[in-house]
């Protein structure tokens, strides 16, 4: 019977489970080098959207450390290019944050840091549905939406062309229209108004009851008779001064809407002077002020340069919260629905990341000729816990014949009132792939140049600076190109090829909403003066050209609306003190037989002395 | 194929097992945790060591789990709703915040909205279910247990080598 005896546990089954568990851990050992690569580099293309390769990744259980090799992580904007590529790094590991599934590297090693190095096979390109996938795109259509440059690759300035405008593609006329229901509608809101106050009707009442009173004796009215009009022409009166503080009030709308119309009038203005660029932009006439032809040049190239910046910056704000509040993140990428996997941060532990201190090596040249310290420290995923910013610092030379030497610092602070993110680097000595100019048949190669970088984003605001200096330029042409080209190219061509030095300087500022830009380059004032002793007459004439057409359409609006304005304006504004001088006038006549009623009411009285 | 043999061999074990029907149901309820919810979280280890140190039915266990794999996919919409409805709710944000933060809790995922969505369901459900399979199994061995009993298929199944590991953790 005791066999029977139920038993909660079944000891038998331990060695069975004890070599499952085994069974576990070779599995883990076999292959957990394997898996951990692999998400490592799945989970590093997803967050940069981009490919990244690992070739080797070893877990070092009992030094809680790990060894990873051939780090590469693609350039995301193009797929030939390897952004960075690092020969070895080794992470040491805190073991205890590692207990609750967060990882904290008290040390990481980078040896062997390599910068924009060519791939055999293309990289895979982003997952376009993917985080970075989608911020990529935005930042490209923000590039495309809020930066336009003028254009200097132009066919010949052809004063003969003809030009026809539809007048639905002026926004004058649009605005002209607007404007036009606008003055309308003030004008019968003006109207309405004065009618409303019913003044005529006032002072007509006023006026005889004023003008009765004058013909009456107060002393045949009696006591009784005397307060009661004394009581009527209070009253009136008081009409009167409501009438008048109505009267002014109407008098402020009134100016305050033509206030609105004047400004309506020179947004009119601004309509056609942007008409007139349209009307040009169809005679493809091409921009000889000074700073057009820095945009023209090297505009492209600084909004290349802002967008990469922007779009890393977004990435450090979508991946680093600010703040403590709970972070919702989609969930492991498995067979069973991904769902949501939220974090819950708190007070005095330890984030999901943090890396404490890391140390990079380059792998230009001997280390006898490097001078080069590279460190970062204090990366995190909820800065907000670590309470300082997270920061990169790099400086020294590096090589020996032809030494670049690097000075770059970078900051990411995402905690406290407004976070920020801002890199400056200079580096001097290195060798700049070519700038293609857009549309125009030649690119400079600046050689050994000394390169300026700064961006920041804070909040929204932005702000940033490239600027390249080189006084060893080559340039190079499209010579079939250049046989055909317009003279406006073979002008831009015959000036720049004789120039051995480029300054180059592109300032961002604004917000994401509305960001500025400024380029300036040594080119600009050379290119200029020599275009406009080419081309400047025939250019004064298109421009004559394009404004005549434009103004041939909406001369004559524009011209009636503006009557249309002045004449509302003088109308409403001399009307108000005829209509304040009749009310005055009915006051002063009724005051005056107050005083009179008054004086016979009193006139049997003593009055005391003072 | 092979794994379809193996489901019914288990399947027709569990049912003619020596173990009670409550003993066949147990093992059924925790066998349905881990196949209602994502495999790859630690409590699921803990559920998998209950079916095999408890005196449950093992093959009830294995029954559980391929019965409710299937069931927890369907079910991972809702799953996630009722998940992100508890995550999101701020009366349990201080309890989900201590939890985070303790050692070894984050590694059963319970902060993914599937995982907690598909745990709480299960939870839920553990002893309607319970009661559900026990009334069943025990109304299959009433009715045509002896029958299956005696057939060749279950005669050939148990002269097999996997009934013998099987019998390893036949309910005593």
């Amino acid at each position: 019977m005791s066999d029977r005896r139920f038993r909660i546990f079944r000891w038998r089954a331990v060695g069975p489970l004890l070599l499952f568990l085994l069974i576990l851990v070779v599995l883990w050992v076999l292959f957990a080098d394997r898996i951990a690569r692999r998400e490592a580099a799945s989970n590093l293309s997803e967050t940069l959207g981009t490919e990244v390769d690992i070739a080797s990744l070893r877990i070092r259980e009992a030094d809680a450390a790990v060894d990873i090799g051939g780090l590469a992580i693609a350039d995301p904007r193009d797929r030939m290019r390897n952004l960075i590529e690092a020969g070895t790094i080794t992470v040491d590991l805190d073991p205890v944050p590692l207990t609750e599934k967060k990882i904290v590297i008290d040390q990481l090693r980078l040896s062997g840091l390599r910068f924009l190095t060519g791939r055999k096979t293309p990289a895979r390109p982003a997952d376009p549905n993917s985080p970075a996938g989608k911020l990529l795109r935005e930042t490209e259509q923000w590039v495309q939406d809020k930066f336009q440059f003028p254009k200097l690759a132009l066919g010949r300035i052809d004063t003969v062309k003809s030009l026809v405008l539809n007048p639905e593609q002026l926004g004058t006329v649009k605005a002209a229209k607007t404007l036009l229901g606008t003055v309308d509608s003030t004008r019968d809101a003006f109207e309405q108004g004065l009618a409303a106050l019913e003044l005529k009707s006032l002072v007509d009442s006023s006026t005889a009851l004023a003008n009765q009173l004058a013909k009456t004796d107060p002393k045949t009215l009696g006591l009784t008779g005397v307060r009661n009009s004394v009581t009527s022409v209070q009253k009136a009166i008081d009409r009167i001064k409501q009438a008048k503080g109505s009267l002014q009030t109407l008098e402020q709308t009134a100016k305050s809407s033509l206030g609105e119309l004047q400004k309506g009038l020179q947004d009119v203005n601004a309509a056609r002077l942007k008409d007139y660029a349209f009307a040009r932009g169809l005679l493809q006439l091409p921009s000889l002020d000074a700073p057009d032809i820095g945009a023209s040049l090297f505009g492209q190239q600084s909004t290349d340069y802002f967008q990469q910046a922007l779009y890393y910056a977004k990435i450090v704000q979508r991946y680093v919260p600010p703040g403590l509040q709970p972070w919702n993140r989609p969930g492991p990428k498995r067979t069973r629905l991904a769902g949501t996997t939220v974090e819950f941060p708190k007070e005095k532990e330890y984030p999901r990341f943090l890396l404490r201190q890391g140390d990079i090596d380059l792998a230009l040249g001997s280390a006898a000729q490097n001078t080069f310290k590279a460190s970062f420290a204090g990366i995190t995923s909820q800065p907000a816990l670590l309470g300082r910013p997270a920061t990169l610092v790099a400086r020294g030379r590096v090589g020996g014949d032809s030494p670049v030497s690097i000075d770059l610092s970078a900051m990411s602070r995402h905690f406290g009132s407004s976070p920020r993110d801002s890199l400056v680097a200079r580096v001097a000595g290195v060798s700049l792939p070519a700038i293609p100019f857009p549309g125009l048949p030649f690119s400079v190669s600046p050689g050994k140049s000394t390169l300026g970088f700064g961006f920041s984003l804070a909040g929204d605001r932005l702000t940033g600076m490239w600027e390249i200096s080189s006084d060893q330029v080559a340039w190079k042409a499209d010579s079939a190109r250049l046989q055909g080209a317009s003279l406006v190219e073979s002008t831009v061509w015959r000036v720049i090829s004789g120039l051995s030095e480029l300054q180059v300087r592109a300032e961002l500022g604004g917000t994401i909403d509305k960001p500025t830009l400024k380029v300036r380059s040594n080119l600009d004032d050379a290119i200029a003066t020599r275009l406009q002793g080419l081309v400047g007459e025939e250019l004064v004439k298109a421009e004559q050209k394009a404004r005549a057409a434009v103004d041939q359409l909406v001369s004559q609006q524009v011209a009636a609306l503006d009557t249309k304005v002045n004449e509302l304006q003088s109308q409403a504004l001399a009307r108000l003190p005829v209509e304040r001088g009749q009310l005055d006038g009915a006051q002063q006549q009724l005051e005056a037989q107050l005083k009179r009623l008054a004086g016979a009411a009193t006139g049997g009285l003593k009055l005391p002395k003072l | 194929m092979l794994t379809l043999l193996k489901l019914l061999q288990s399947l027709f074990q569990t049912l003619h097992s020596e173990g009670t029907p409550g003993q066949v149901a147990a093992g059924i309820v925790l066998g349905a945790g881990i196949g209602l919810t994502p495999l790859l979280s630690a409590h699921n280890l803990v559920l998998f060591a209950a079916i095999v140190l408890l005196n449950v039915s093992f093959g009830g266990g294995m029954l559980g789990l391929a019965l409710f794999t299937p069931v927890g996919f369907v079910l991972d919409p809702v799953f996630d709703r009722i998940g992100v409805a508890l995550l999101d709710a701020p009366g349990l944000r201080t309890l989900w915040t201590d939890w985070y933060n303790l050692p070894l809790v984050p590694y059963t995922n319970f902060n993914n909205s599937v995982t907690l969505g598909s745990f709480v369901v299960w939870l839920a459900s553990t002893v309607p279910l319970y009661f559900l399979a026990k009334w069943a199994i025990a109304r299959y061995r009433a009715s045509y247990g002896q029958k299956v009993m005696n057939s060749k298929f279950m005669k050939g199944l148990k002269a097999s080598k996997a009934y013998n590991v099987y019998s390893w953790f036949r309910p005593q």
